[in-house]
């Protein structure tokens, strides 16, 4: 028996864009840090431009696949690393979900990068607290990692203007509604 | 940049100096000074009283000073002079040792910054 899946334009969407992001998150992976635990989260471009283009349920989609496969490929599925990775990423994306609601002409990317990095640590960090180090030195910590996560935030956020701004030349792939508001 | 992001990079970094002075300003102040020779405690001494003390070790006598509930090593026999560079103390679990003379001095609270130190 042939299986067959019907596979849409919006899955093939999907399928690039994540790649995209795995590729990302795993070279980053490979970068050294400064400090243990603190990166630039340069995958979170891929999740903010999605956002900004194709809207927030790809952009779900896109960065819940980069936490699986990611995982998958470095080999930190399951671990504490990936608890921490995938509750960063659920956090942030609905905090992406209730912004990108926001009335006006609301959040730009740099506004989208630093609000998703700051939910990021916060998210992490109240899951290292409660399932893994529940001291309470590690509180001392929180200001060090919120302001990595804001620096983080801006130079991620910059990209991402950056590459949107490349994009909106070429308007290739743009959503139907953005490109309708122009 | 739209205001909504203003609004964002404002609150985030105006947010900063508020965890700072959240989590790392409140270490309580300790209250007791324990100066230690060889490891045996020889004496103790509140920090709300300014005072001044000479401690006597193998090299020679150490001075320490308590001023306005902080506490520090203001002379030492030693080469390096390690405990007076240290300066003032005042958090709960904050020292100073002099290792040549074999003299410490230790800020004791009810709230301590740190449990152990290991070297």
């Amino acid at each position: 028996m042939q299986l067959t899946l019907q596979t849409t334009r919006e899955d093939h969407r999907i399928a690039w864009l994540a790649a995209l992001a795995i590729t990302i998150h795993i070279a980053e992976s490979a970068l050294p840090s400064p400090i243990p635990g603190i990166k630039p989260g340069l995958a979170n471009i891929v999740t903010i431009i999605v956002l900004m283009q194709f809207g927030w349920t790809t952009a779900v989609w896109v960065a819940l696949l980069r936490v699986v496969v990611g995982s998958l490929l470095v080999g930190t599925f399951l671990s504490p690393t990936f608890m921490l990775s995938l509750g960063g990423a659920v956090a942030s994306l609905a905090v992406l979900g209730v912004a990108s609601r926001l009335p006006g002409r609301g959040v730009g990317p740099v506004g989208y990068c630093v609000l998703a990095a700051m939910t990021h640590i916060a998210a992490q960090f109240w899951i290292a607290y409660w399932l893994f180090i529940p001291h309470d030195a590690l509180f001392h910590l929180l200001p060090v990692l919120m302001t990595a996560a804001v620096i983080a935030g801006l130079v991620t956020g910059v990209i991402a203007h950056a590459v949107l701004d490349r994009l909106s030349d070429t308007d290739y792939g743009r959503h139907p509604a953005a490109a309708a508001a122009d | 940049m739209t205001r909504a992001d203003w609004v964002i990079v404002i609150s985030a970094v105006a947010l900063l100096p508020f965890l700072y002075a959240l989590y790392w300003g409140n270490a309580a102040p300790g209250d007791r000074v324990l100066v230690l020779v060889n490891g045996k405690e020889v004496l103790a001494a509140s920090l709300a009283t300014d005072q001044e003390f000479a401690v006597d070790g193998p090299l020679g006598t150490s001075h320490i000073k308590v001023h306005g509930g902080q506490v520090r090593f203001t002379d030492s026999p030693c080469a390096n002079k390690l405990c007076v560079h240290t300066g003032w103390l005042h958090h709960g679990g904050e020292f100073a040792a002099c290792l040549p003379n074999r003299v410490s001095l230790v800020v004791s609270g009810l709230n301590n910054r740190y449990d152990t130190i290991n070297f």
